[in-house]
């Protein structure tokens, strides 16, 4: 059988009337195409003006030789033609033997190859020849029968593709153990080889080759179908990088270089990610799905388009997934301060990315067994300077079974012991500041990162400088252990290989105070990449790690569809890297924690199969195409084209085309309006969406966030609310004068929908004629000072009733507040509080009236008695007045007092400006002050 | 689709009977159709004198204004204050040709015409037969029929026309009998080659006479409304011509036509004659009264 196609014809006496044709021609070539006949008397005239036209008695040639095509095709599709190869006949009541090849690659057309041999099997049948059917991909123990083809026909209709590699030379060797059954000198009068095309090693070698290729062959005769592989494609490897989801594609060295579409889909079968892989170069494509981090940990399957077998399939498990990592922080007691908290940051950078799993007592012992009984892939210590035994040598284990341990400096880690046995270097003892009043040197910048370690490649983040680190012990191995330097050469990442894991080191803290590494974006990228050391997971749920095998979750078929997994599927045994017939292609394990086995592997090649050089005669075929190509449906539509061409050929001659010329002129430009409108509709569609960007009040955000200002809450009493801006202006006025604070107009807030975050304190006069503030406005309010900010409450009664007595309104009002707050232990503000000396030296806080304490978040009393001044972290977040502040320092435009003061001291409102200066020192400063005062002893011992 | 023209009175040339007949069913009906033409013409004529062309005086009449100051009796108005026109005595009947052309291009008629070019020549020809008998001319048919003056001028020259074979008349007028100062009215499409027209109009103009040249033309030939492709076919010679693209000829065609329309009408003005064109879309009347008007000018005062 040669290229040629064969044709059959259903009902082949049509094809007579081909005959026909020439009369069909000559009744053609005398019937023209009618002209309209029109009686014309003044002829002569038309005559003396036009040239004699050529006067066709006959159809043009081409209008006859294509209404004449149109008969042919008719009668040909007439006579209906089949494409339809002639099948080689078998001869002779020999055994017949058949070796099939099952394997993946034949899921593509298992349909044809299924015909083609079960058209042998028919001419077996019709020879009465026995069969035997022999296939690739078989149990170990299968045997092949010499039966009749009947059977051999019921045998072959219940075989399926299965998505492994096949083996041709066991399934020779069983037909040849059938063929001995059979008798001495039985040989088989055909050997068909239905092979998928792909050669492997070994092939044909050995005894079955040899016994074919001898002169005593088994086999008289061999069919050889040959099966192209040029459009096989395989996915070869797949892994998460560090930038995209990594695919290697293989094909054969003959297969072309159109792209190859590959999906991504998730476990329910939905596809979330599309790339293409070119074949420019070959064999092998690389590609890969540039998505999301957490998107691609979405994947579960990745699938070539097109390609329906198992080696366009790959399945993913939980080792290129997200990780789980556990946090462990030193100090659980400042979470009350998000943007103070150690993990802040590492939560926000990881959150993203992995499931976070942090530690709740606060007893280290306990919370890392707890930590490392969820099994994470990394653990994040933030300062954590000496860990209890039991959690070191739980740790120690944990590292050495491949777990990640990532490490923060901080004062704890500095003080701690220089052997740690978690630490990737040794450190030495204290820390090592840089910049600062009594230092020379410069807060340190972060230089390129060193080729080793899992930095390598990334950019050196500009904006990030240090100011506090750790140092390492010089060692003659420091340099391979370190991950990332500054500028001078000092290691600020080390991390080092400990058993299957690793140890990482920051050697700065976790929050931005010794650096703004952590603010930086540089940060999340570099704890992405620490993420990605920990690629494999330490092991499944621990019931399932001790199991010496993993159950069939769901298997691949050959076509290359997950479905559940049949009867005969084993539990695949920890090591087993490769699928056979026991364990197919697919998931194993639990729904919640599963190993993919694929069948490819990394160094797979396609190389075509070519038929081996035998002694006996071998005949080359190929598969059936699709038995029942009809042409009739081709040709008939080919002859209502020529129809068609016919209409207008008839029709331009009559010159019927050109009598609505508009109509066709119009349309083209019909079509470039609409085109260039879609297009404009498109190009406006990206501009409106770049609009939804900008919020409406960006304009008022930046103004209040770019200078710092005193601002107050607004009651809602516009009284109230004039007296409370006049006051702040006297006092922003008075500050500017006398400080060198210089702050910005006073702002009014409403708490219910203004940003609060930018004013580092809100001064709250309350008026109980005001609304009561909703509950929501409350949270917000509580939700400031959480967050760091200060309110100063300021009930203005003392004259009338003061804060010891409970009847005043305004009182009454400040406590339903108050009772939503989460307020710490009140106390009058005491003498040596570091109010009373943040500008000024003062006693009391005195107001537009006189006498009402100032009440301030309770300092613990475990200070030296003999320091001069109680120094506490933070700023009291609410101090509570009577005194009416802003009453006092209320000025007109002209800055002369607006209200008068109700004592006759005329100090008094000096008094009450200071009071004001040292509050807003006391917010913006904190307890620098207190500090301060150890300045003259500092100097004394600085002077010698 | 219909074809835009047809040939009307599918007779052969050589089929004299068939034609004879055709005719004489014809005629009658024209005849009425051309007495009750002539009746709204002469129903225009009103005050009309018995006067006309002769020597002797007939009456002094008041001049009325507007008539040509030639005509004017200086001698008679000199004596009163009022002007007087001298009138003749209508002496000597004047002796007015007609003559149809019956070549087979005049049997055609086309979608918009009303009738073929034949009917209506026959229409016009026996009109102004009625007319002119009425009015008392001789009325005469070259080759049928001599000058005479008979009130049913018209029915003889039907009854002539339809007893005489087709054949029997020549393609051209025989103008043996034509005289001096007679009229000679000619019926055709003119279709004929230009020169011919021209020879025959010479011809005329050797004997004496003048000729007044009817055109009956088709709306067809005139605006050439044909498109695509088409087969042209001559009813006279039997010509076919294909044309591809019949559009494409339109203006040329056009331009031939008016050109060979205004050769005649230049030749008749040079000469003094008239020529007039009635499309058989048009009325018939419209012809008949132009006719009329160009020949009774002339009678009145040609013969002065």
């Amino acid at each position: 059988m040669g290229a040629f196609p064969a044709i059959a014809f259903g009902s082949p006496a049509l094809l007579a009337a081909l005959v026909l044709l020439p009369a069909i021609w000559w009744l053609l070539r005398f019937t023209p195409p009618k002209p309209r006949t029109e009686a014309f008397p003044p002829l002569r005239i038309l005559l003396s003006v036009v040239r004699r036209e050529e006067t066709p008695a006959r159809s043009p040639w081409w209008l006859t030789l294509l209404r004449l095509a149109m008969a042919a095709l008719v009668i040909v599709a007439l006579a209906r033609p089949v494409l339809n190869p002639s099948p080689v006949a078998i001869a002779g009541s020999a055994p017949v033997a058949l070796l099939v090849d099952n394997s993946w690659a034949t899921a593509r057309d298992w349909d044809r190859r299924r015909d083609a041999a079960l058209a042998l099997i028919d001419q077996a049948d019709q020879a009465g020849a026995p069969v035997a059917v022999a296939f690739s991909v078989a149990p170990a123990n299968a045997d092949v029968e010499i039966v009749s083809a009947e059977q051999a026909r019921d045998a072959f209709m219940a075989a399926e593709p299965q998505p492994l590699n096949g083996d041709r030379n066991a399934a020779f060797a069983r037909l040849l153990a059938a063929l001995e059954r059979l008798g001495d000198n039985a040989r088989f009068g055909l050997l068909a080889v239905l092979d998928d095309g792909l050669a492997r090693d070994g092939e044909f070698d050995g005894e079955a080759l040899q016994r074919l290729a001898g002169a005593d062959a088994p086999v008289e005769r061999v069919l050889w179908y040959v099966s192209p592989i040029d459009d096989l494609r395989v996915i070869a490897n797949a892994g998460n990088g560090a930038e995209a989801f990594d695919v290697t594609l293989v094909q054969a060295e003959s297969g072309g270089a159109e792209p190859a579409d590959i999906g991504a889909f998730d476990e329910k079968g939905r596809q979330i990610g599309e790339t293409t892989a070119g074949f420019e170069d070959g064999e092998i494509a690389e590609t890969g799905f540039e998505a999301p981090f957490e998107l691609r940990n979405d994947y579960a399957l990745l699938r070539i388009s097109g390609q329906e077998h198992a080696g366009a399939v790959w399945l993913i498990d939980e080792n290129s997934r997200r990780r789980r990592v556990g946090l462990v922080s030193g100090e659980t007691g400042d979470q009350a301060l998000p943007l103070l908290s150690p993990l802040y940051y590492i939560t926000r950078a990881l959150s993203p990315f992995a499931d976070l799993v942090e530690a709740r007592t606060g007893d280290l012992a306990r919370d890392i067994a707890e930590i490392i009984d969820k099994r994470p892939s990394v653990i994040v210590m933030s300062d954590i300077g000496t860990l209890p035994d039991d959690a070191v040598a739980a740790l120690s284990t944990w590292v050495d079974e491949g777990g990640v341990l990532v490490r923060f400096a901080g004062p704890r880690v500095a003080a701690g012991s220089a052997e740690d046995p978690l630490l990737p270097v040794t450190l030495r003892i204290g820390e090592r500041a840089l910049g600062g009043a009594l230092s020379w040197t410069e807060p340190q910048p972060v230089d390129a990162f060193p080729a080793i370690g899992p930095f390598a490649g990334m950019p050196a983040p500009k904006d990030v400088s240090v100011n506090r680190q750790l140092l390492a012990e010089p060692d003659p191995d420091l340099a391979d252990h370190t991950w990332a330097t500054l500028t001078d050469g000092t290691p600020l990442v080390t991390g080092a290989a400990r058993g299957k894991g690793t140890m990482v080191f920051f050697h700065v803290t976790a929050e931005a105070t010794w650096s703004n590494l952590p603010i930086s974006g540089s940060f999340v990228e570099m704890l992405r990449r620490v993420l990605k050391l920990a690629r494999t997971s330490t092991g499944l749920s621990s019931g399932q790690a001790e199991a010496a095998a993993l159950a069939p979750l769901r298997v691949l078929n050959a076509a290359g569809e997950l479905a559940p997994p049949p009867a005969q599927v084993k539990p695949l045994p920890a090591d087993k890297t490769t699928p056979d017939i026991d364990n197919p292609p697919g998931l194993y394990g639990a729904a919640d924690g599963f190993v993919a086995l694929n069948l490819m592997n990394a160094d797979v090649t396609l190389a075509p199969l070519s038929p081996p050089q035998l002694s006996v005669p071998v005949t080359t075929a190929s598969y059936a195409p699709p038995a029942e190509s009809d042409l009739r449906g081709p040709l008939f539509f080919v002859a209502a084209l020529l129809f068609a061409l016919d209409m207008l050929a008839v029709l331009w001659m009559n010159g019927l085309l050109r009598s609505r010329p508009s109509a066709a002129a119009r349309a083209p430009v019909a079509s470039t309006l609409l085109i260039a409108g879609l297009a404009l509709a498109m190009l406006a569609v990206p501009g409106s969406a770049r609009a939804q960007d900008a919020q409406p009040n960006d304009a008022a955000l930046i103004e209040q966030a770019s200078i710092t200002r005193l601002a107050y809450v607004k009651t809602g009493i516009a009284a109230t609310d004039a007296t409370t801006e006049a006051g702040l202006r006297g006092l922003t006025v008075f500050l500017r004068s006398r400080t060198a604070f210089e702050p910005g107009d006073p702002v009014g807030v409403d708490p219910a929908t203004d940003e609060l975050s930018f004013f580092p304190m809100l001064y709250y006069a309350i008026d109980a004629s005001g609304p009561m503030p909703g509950d929501e406005v409350i949270a917000r309010l509580d939700a400031y000072m959480q967050g760091g900010g200060s309110i100063l409450f300021d009930t203005r009664d003392q004259l009338s009733s003061g804060l010891d007595g409970s009847g005043s309104a305004e009182n009454q009002r400040l406590r339903e507040i108050l009772d939503g707050l989460n307020i710490p232990p009140l106390e009058p503000v005491p003498g040596d509080h570091v109010l009373t000396k943040a500008f000024y030296l003062l006693n009391d806080f005195p107001g537009l009236h006189v006498g009402g304490p100032l009440w301030v978040e309770a300092l613990n009393a475990q200070q030296a008695a003999d320091r001069p001044v109680r120094s506490g972290d933070g700023v009291s977040p609410i101090l509570i007045t009577g005194n009416d502040f802003a009453g006092a320092w209320a000025v007109d435009d002209q800055l002369k007092p607006l209200l008068p003061m109700t004592s006759v001291d005329p100090m008094q409102r000096m008094y009450a400006f200071r009071a004001g200066v040292n509050i807003v020192m006391y917010m913006l400063t904190g307890n620098y002050k207190a500090d301060q005062v150890h300045v003259p002893a500092l100097l004394e011992r600085l002077g010698q | 689709m219909a074809a835009i023209g047809q040939r009307v009175g599918a007779v052969p040339h050589h089929d004299a009977l068939a034609r004879g007949r055709l005719r004489a069913s014809l005629v009658p009906d024209l005849l009425i159709e051309a007495r009750r033409i002539v009746s709204t013409v002469i129903a225009g004529w009103h005050g009309r004198r018995r006067r006309g062309i002769g020597e002797s005086f007939w009456q002094f009449r008041p001049y009325v204004e507007g008539e040509t100051l030639a005509r004017i009796d200086w001698r008679r108005s000199a004596r009163d204050d009022h002007t007087y026109v001298r009138d003749q005595e209508w002496e000597a009947a004047h002796t007015v040709w007609l003559w149809l052309d019956e070549s087979p291009s005049m049997l055609y008629k086309s979608a918009p015409a009303t009738v073929s070019k034949e009917s209506r020549g026959l229409v016009l020809t026996l009109a102004m037969a009625e007319l002119l008998a009425r009015s008392g001319e001789r009325v005469g048919y070259p080759g049928l029929q001599r000058p005479i003056t008979a009130r049913n001028g018209a029915e003889r020259l039907a009854r002539a026309l339809a007893t005489v074979g087709s054949g029997a008349l020549p393609a051209r007028p025989s103008l043996d009998d034509v005289r001096r100062h007679s009229e000679f009215v000619l019926f055709s499409d003119f279709l004929d080659p230009v020169e011919e027209t021209l020879g025959l109009l010479q011809a005329i103009a050797d004997r004496g006479a003048r000729a007044h040249l009817v055109e009956v033309a088709d709306p067809a030939e005139e605006t050439f409304p044909y498109r695509g492709r088409t087969e042209f076919e001559d009813p006279e010679t039997g010509m076919r011509l294909t044309a591809g693209r019949a559009e494409k000829w339109a203006e040329a065609y056009q331009f031939a036509y008016m050109a060979r329309r205004e050769t005649l009408r230049d030749h008749c003005r040079r000469l003094g004659w008239s020529y007039i064109v009635n499309r058989t879309d048009r009325l018939a009347s419209e012809a008949l009264v132009a006719l009329h008007t160009q020949l009774s000018g002339l009678l009145h005062e040609g013969g002065r």
